[in-house]
């Protein structure tokens, strides 16, 4: 039974290109919140479409004149699929246990939280309820990476990569 | 308090500090003295150096970042450069601080939104410190090639995690600072491996194309606050935009000089589900909750009382 959601299907069986589309897009930051975890939970199951898209990665540097990291990005983006925590629920307010929020930005580290910078952000935290457990659960949301970085530009104003309201300039021939 | 405490910074490298019989607590003129000291050593010094930023504890990822300063008159110009990963610049000083992406032919910029990094952690009027942090002497030490003094800042109460810091011998410039929690564990860490204290740096000051700010101010506020845990203060209100979110929201800041605890403010367009939460390390707390027709996030770099005392104490105004 084929439960992937209907726009992996389509871009699975649909022309070969379709499926490029999506990693490229997915690359460029460019697919909305639910479609990127979708294919990302794709790319975890197919080796076939990690390959195609750790040469998108590689054929972007390429394009943008970067050295050949790509082996290196790749590895991060790999490590992060395998990585991916389960998401589950935040607790009811019934239960007297105090939810674990695992705010990535703290908890994981600089590698990570950079990684993140480059691909869209996970879905909120929308999914099914652990079974039964009697710890607090991890959840990730998108909404608190949010105010993670928002808080970093006072917390401690290194180089925390929060994006937000940039301004693209171009200067031709490189640095200004 | 046991008769020594050590403070673990990672890996093998234990910092044991001094408290056993020997070091008292400073005086709270002394400290205060100290602290400003320190203050106005990390604004008032050129230099140049390498120093790495590491939050948690032993095996935890670290960022490595060239750094230079220079005291221009009544501010401080600072250019900090990425050494791994992305390449990245910002550019501080109290008129406008920028954040530099470079990619390839493309420069991306955003506006900072505050324009003060380590070394420059302690605020310009650090005297009041001495208030809500005791400050005791520590061993001496050695780092990036200088020898320094550890001094351990100790919270007075619970609503703030401790520093140690370990100053420069001959100028007080900070070479490394932990933020450390109430075992001593190390929660942030920023060491330099690398300075040349005064060196006078060349910090390019080319103009940079005009970008709008990235925060407008705060009219109408709908919120009060009944009280603040001792010694913090509301040090920003603004209007802006949270990273990848569109819309804007309201973000204060409260600080007691040295820990920062943020609140977040948007209109509740459903009933605000209450949230708690923590960072895997415990460094950082988080308190969502409904405040009349307000979703209040409360996140700060702070022990649960801090968090939690300042979320309880908003109130929505009539």
């Amino acid at each position: 039974m084929n439960t992937q959601p209907s726009h992996i299907q389509s871009h699975r069986h649909a022309a070969p290109d379709s499926q490029g589309e999506a990693l490229s897009a997915l690359l460029d930051g460019e697919l909305p919140a639910e479609e990127a975890r979708d294919v990302l939970q794709h790319l975890n199951g197919d080796a076939a479409a990690r390959a195609r898209f750790a040469a998108y990665v590689a054929i972007g540097d390429t394009l943008r004149g970067q050295a050949v990291r790509e082996s290196d990005f790749t590895a991060q983006v790999m490590a992060a699929l395998q990585d991916e925590p389960t998401v589950l629920a935040p607790m009811r307010q019934q239960d007297t246990r105090r939810p674990l929020l695992w705010l990535a930005a703290a908890a994981v580290g600089a590698l990570t939280w950079g990684l993140w910078q480059t691909l869209p952000n996970p879905d909120p935290a929308a999914s099914m309820v652990a079974a039964t457990t009697a710890q607090p659960v991890p959840v990730q949301s998108a909404d608190v990476q949010a105010y993670l970085a928002a808080h970093q530009d006072f917390a401690q104003a290194v180089l925390a990569p929060a994006e937000m309201n940039f301004t693209r300039v171009s200067f031709v021939g490189g640095h200004p | 308090m046991s008769a020594l405490r050590r403070v673990c910074l990672g890996g093998a490298l234990c910092l044991a500090s001094a408290l056993a019989q020997a070091a008292e607590p400073l005086s709270a003129a002394d400290a205060a003295a100290w602290l400003q000291k320190v203050a106005n050593a990390a604004r008032n010094t050129s230099y140049e150096g390498v120093f790495v930023f590491q939050q948690g504890g032993a095996g935890a990822s670290q960022q490595t970042l060239q750094i230079a300063g220079k005291p221009t008159g009544h501010d401080t110009q600072t250019r900090l450069v990425s050494m791994d990963g992305e390449q990245r610049e910002v550019r501080c000083s109290q008129r406008a601080s920028f954040t530099l992406m470079f990619n390839g032919a493309q420069l991306q910029m955003e506006k900072r939104l505050n324009n003060r990094h380590f070394p420059d952690l302690l605020p310009a009027q650090a005297a009041p410190l001495a208030n809500w942090y005791t400050v005791r002497a520590g061993v001496p030490d050695r780092v990036a090639g200088r020898e320094c003094d550890n001094f351990e800042l100790t919270p007075k109460d619970r609503f703030r995690w401790g520093y140690v810091l370990c100053v420069d011998k001959g100028t007080a410039f900070p070479l490394r600072a932990v933020m450390v929690n109430g075992e001593g564990q190390p929660l942030v860490q920023y060491r330099f491996t690398d300075i040349r204290l005064g060196a006078s740096p060349r910090i390019d000051s080319k103009p940079i194309p005009a970008i709008p700010d990235a925060a407008r101010p705060v009219q109408n506020e709908k919120i009060g606050m009944a009280a603040l845990p001792p010694g913090y203060a509301r040090i920003a209100a603004m209007r802006r935009q949270l990273p990848n979110r569109p819309g804007e929201v309201e973000h204060w800041v409260f600080s007691d000089g040295l820990t920062h605890v943020s609140l977040f403010l948007e209109q509740a367009s459903r009933p605000v589900e209450p949230l708690r939460g923590e960072s895997k390390q415990g460094m950082t707390h988080m308190i969502k909750r409904q405040v009349g027709a307000w979703q209040a996030t409360v996140l700060g770099d702070a022990p649960w009382p801090a968090v939690e005392a300042i979320s309880t104490a908003l109130e929505a105004r009539p």
